[in-house]
C-alpha cells in the first residue's frame, strides 16, 4: 500500500476511536505543555539574570552585608558569624556611611554608588503594578552603570522627583507606553520620567534620598548594597584585599566573623548560572517524567488498539495486506497521536508560559517574562512524535506478525 | 485441462495445547481453471481448513499445495500477500467487512493495498458496487446495511481486484433462503460472465447444485468427487 494510503487509514483509526485516542493525546499534551512552559521559564530566568547583571561591568564590585554569596549555599557566611562567640552584637550586619567613607579613601576606587531597593506600587493612567525600585546615588550612578539610555537622560545631581525606567516598563508593562516627561505615580507621589533605558527590564531608578521616602522599611543612611567602580582593573586583586582589610577594621570583624561580602559581577554571574542550570535540569526532569507517562499511555492504547483490531488485521491480510502495510498503519497511528498531542501541548504550553509570570507574582526570577523559543517548539514536536513512534513500535510489530487465519478467527 | 490448484497428500493438524486435532488427513485433489466447485460435508469435516489452505491464509502440516504451479510453502510473506490480493478473492460467511469503513471504502481497499491508480480504483469500486445492486448505498457503513446487502458488498470487494480464484465459505449461511438465492445468483452470474474459478463451501445441498463439481469431505478425508452434468458455463441452474 502507498504511504499516503497508510496515513489515511491511520488517520481514520484515530478518528474512529475518539475517546481513547483523545485521552492518550491528553497524556502527551500535558507532557509537552509542561516541557514548553518549563523551557520558557528557564529562558525567562536567564533573561532576567542578564538584565539584572548586565548593568555591571568587569571593573565593578558589589558589596553587600551578611553572608557571601558563594558560601551561603553551604551554610557559611552569616550563620557562622552569628554562632561565633566573639561576635559582640546580635543585630543584622548593615552597610552604613562609615563604610562608604572608608571606601572613598582607597586610591584605586574611582566611584562608590550606594543603593537600596524594594517593591513599590506604581500607577500610570489608572493601571497599577508592583515594580522593583532601586534608589541610587545619582551623582555617580550614571558613570557606574552599563545601562545605556535610549531616550531622555540619566539621573543627575540636582534631580529630585524624577525617575529613569527600564525599556519594557516604558513600552509594554502598562496599557499605554510611558514616554519622556510623562508623570507616573509611585506610592502616591508624582514622578516625572526623564529617561528610558535601552534594555528589556522593568526596573525603576530614582535618587536614593527619594527612594528612602518611598520604601518605608529602609532606614536613612543604611544601604542594601554598595557598588564600587575600580580605576585600574589590572590591580583588582590587590584592591580587593585592601578593601576587605579596611572594611574589617572599621566593622570590627575578623576573617572568621566577616559580616560582609564582595563579589565581582563575573562571580555573581557564575554562581547564578550554576544555580539556574541545576534548577532547569531539575524542572526538566519533572517534565520528562510526565512525557514518559504520556509515552506509556500511547503504548497502552496501541496494544489495546492492535488487540481490538485483530479481526480487521485478519481481513486486511486476507485481501492482500502485507506485514509492512499493517505495521505502517499502526505506526502512523501512534505518530499521529504524538503529533496531535504535541501541537495541542505546544499551544497550551505557550499559553501557560504567558500566564506563569502573573501566576507566580512579582518574584525576582521571572521579572523579564518568559520566552518560548522556536527551538523548544521543534524539540517538543519531534520528541512527541518520536515518543509516539517508539511507544507504537512493539504493538505495531506484533500486529503485523499475526497469522491471517488466527487473526480472522478472533472475535 | 490445466489444474489451477492441486493438493498433494495434504494434511493439516491443529495443536490444541497437548492435543493434536487432525483436520485434513492426506488429501489429493486437483481443481481445474474455470471450474465451479462445491465442497460439502458435515460440520467439522475440514471444509474451512481446506479453504484456508487454498487461500494461503494457512500452511499445511504435511504435503504440498500448488497454486498456479507454484509451491505456496516456498513463497515469501509479501509474495503470499500479493497472491492473496491479486489471484484470490474471499467471500466469508460472516461478511468480514471493516466496520468503520463505508461500503465503498471496503470495496476499494484491495485496490489500495495493490497500489492501483486512484482514478481507476474509484471507477472500478463504483462499478462493482453497481453490479451487485448497491450503487445507491456506497457511503453506508456495514451497520447500516442488511445482512444480504453486506454480503453483496463483500462479493463486490472480492471481485474488485479481478481475482482468478473465488473462495466462498458458507456465504449464505447467515442469510434467509430468498436472500441466499439472490446472493448465489450474483455469484453465478459473475462466474458465467467473467470465467472465474469458484470454490464454494456449503452445507446446503440445494446450493451445491449451482456448482459444476462437488467434493465431499468426511473427517478430513475426501469421500466423493462428483460432476453435476446439468451445470455448464453459460447455463443458469
Ligand atoms: N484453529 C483451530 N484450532 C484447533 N482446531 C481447529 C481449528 N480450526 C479447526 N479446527 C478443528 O479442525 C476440524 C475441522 O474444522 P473446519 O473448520 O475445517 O470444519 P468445517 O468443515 O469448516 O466445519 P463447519 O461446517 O462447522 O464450518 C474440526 O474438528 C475443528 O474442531
Ligand atoms: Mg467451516
Amino acid at each position: 500500500m502507498r504511504l499516503i494510503k497508510c496515513l489515511k487509514h491511520a488517520f481514520g483509526m484515530v478518528v474512529h476511536s475518539k475517546i481513547r485516542s483523545w485521552l492518550t493525546i491528553l497524556g502527551i499534551v500535558i507532557g509537552v505543555a509542561s516541557v514548553i512552559a518549563i523551557m520558557s521559564i528557564g529562558a525567562g530566568m536567564q533573561q532576567s539574570m542578564t538584565d539584572q547583571l548586565g548593568g555591571l561591568g568587569g571593573d565593578i564590585l558589589t558589596l553587600t552585608a551578611g553572608s557571601s554569596s558563594s558560601t551561603s549555599m553551604f551554610g557559611g557566611g552569616r550563620f557562622s558569624s552569628r554562632t561565633s562567640s566573639d561576635v559582640a552584637t546580635d543585630e543584622e550586619p548593615l552597610l552604613e556611611r562609615t563604610d562608604v567613607q572608608v571606601l572613598r579613601a582607597i586610591p584605586n576606587i574611582e566611584a562608590v554608588d550606594t543603593q537600596i531597593s524594594g517593591n513599590v506600587d506604581v500607577n500610570y493612567l489608572g493601571k497599577s503594578g508592583s515594580i522593583r525600585l532601586t534608589g541610587v546615588d545619582q551623582k555617580v550612578w550614571a558613570r557606574i552603570t552599563l545601562s545605556k539610555i535610549k531616550e531622555g537622560r540619566m539621573l543627575d545631581s540636582a534631580d529630585q522627583n524624577v525617575v529613569v525606567i527600564g525599556g519594557r516598563l516604558a513600552e509594554s508593562y502598562f496599557d499605554k507606553p510611558i514616554g519622556i516627561n510623562q508623570m507616573i505615580t509611585i506610592e502616591e507621589n508624582v514622578f516625572r520620567v526623564v529617561g528610558v533605558l535601552d534594555d528589556s527590564s522593568t526596573n525603576l531608578y530614582m535618587p536614593i534620598q527619594m527612594a528612602y521616602q518611598m520604601l518605608d522599611d529602609k532606614e536613612n543612611g543604611v544601604y542594601d548594597s554598595i557598588i564600587i567602580k575600580i580605576k585600574d582593573e589590572e590591580i583588582l586583586n590587590e584592591t580587593l584585599v585592601k578593601i576587605e582589610a579596611k572594611l574589617m577594621l572599621v566593622r570590627h570583624v575578623t576573617e572568621k566573623t566577616k559580616d560582609f561580602s564582595i563579589s565581582s559581577s563575573a562571580d555573581l554571574q557564575q554562581t547564578r548560572s550554576e544555580m539556574l542550570a541545576s534548577m532547569n535540569a531539575f524542572l526538566l526532569a519533572i517534565a520528562a517524567v510526565s512525557l514518559i507517562v504520556g509515552a506509556v499511555g500511547v503504548a497502552n492504547t496501541m496494544f489495546t488498539s492492535v488487540l481490538e483490531k485483530t479481526k480487521q488485521i485478519g481481513i486486511m491480510k486476507a485481501i492482500g495486506a502485507r506485514n509492512k502495510d499493517i505495521m505502517l498503519i499502526f505506526l502512523f497511528n501512534a505518530a499521529l497521536i504524538g503529533l496531535v498531542g504535541g501541537i495541542i501541548g505546544i499551544i497550551f504550553g505557550v499559553i501557560l508560559s504567558g500566564v506563569l509570570p502573573a501566576l507566580m507574582g512579582e518574584t525576582m526570577i521571572l521579572r523579564s517574562g518568559t520566552f518560548v523559543s522556536i527551538d523548544s517548539i521543534i524539540i517538543a514536536l519531534s520528541v512527541s512524535v518520536g515518543i509516539g513512534i517508539l511507544a507504537g513500535f512493539v504493538p505495531a510489530y506484533q500486529g503485523s506478525k499475526l497469522k491471517p487465519v488466527d487473526a480472522l478467527r478472533y472475535e | 485441462m490445466e489444474a489451477i490448484i492441486s493438493f498433494k497428500d495434504v494434511s493439516k493438524t491443529y495443536q490444541m495445547g497437548e492435543v493434536e486435532v487432525p483436520a485434513l488427513r492426506g488429501i489429493n485433489v486437483e481443481i481445474i481453471k474455470g471450474d465451479f466447485v462445491a465442497i460439502i460435508g458435515a460440520s467439522g469435516s475440514g471444509k474451512s481448513t481446506m479453504m484456508n489452505l487454498i487461500g494461503c491464509l494457512d500452511i499445511p502440516t504435511k504435503g504440498k499445495i500448488l497454486l498456479k504451479s507454484q509451491d505456496i510453502a516456498k513463497l515469501s510473506e509479501s509474495n503470499l500477500a500479493t497472491l492473496r490480493g491479486k489471484t484470490i478473492g474471499f467471500v466469508f460467511q460472516q461478511y468480514n467487512l471493516i466496520q468503520t469503513m463505508t461500503a465503498f471504502e471496503n470495496v476499494i481497499l484491495p485496490l489500495e493495498l495493490q497500489e492501483v491508480n486512484d482514478i481507476f480504483a474509484k471507477e472500478r469500486a463504483k462499478k462493482m458496487l453497481e453490479l451487485v445492486g448497491l450503487g445507491d448505498k456506497m457511503n453506508y457503513l456495514p451497520t447500516q446495511l442488511s445482512g444480504g446487502q453486506q454480503q453483496r458488498v463483500s462479493i463486490a470487494r472480492c471481485f474488485v481486484a479481478n481475482p482468478e480464484i473465488i473462495l466462498a465459505d458458507e456465504i449464505t449461511g447467515a442469510l434467509d433462503s430468498v436472500t441466499g438465492k439472490e446472493i448465489m445468483g450474483i455469484l453465478k452470474k459473475l462466474w458465467v460472465e467473467e470465467g472465474k474459478t469458484i470454490i464454494m463451501v456449503t452445507h446446503d445441498l440445494n446450493l451445491a447444485k449451482y456448482a459444476h463439481r462437488s467434493i465431499e469431505l468426511k473427517d478430513g478425508n475426501i469421500i466423493r468427487v462428483g460432476n453435476n452434468k446439468k451445470i455448464r458455463r453459460g447455463v443458469a441452474a
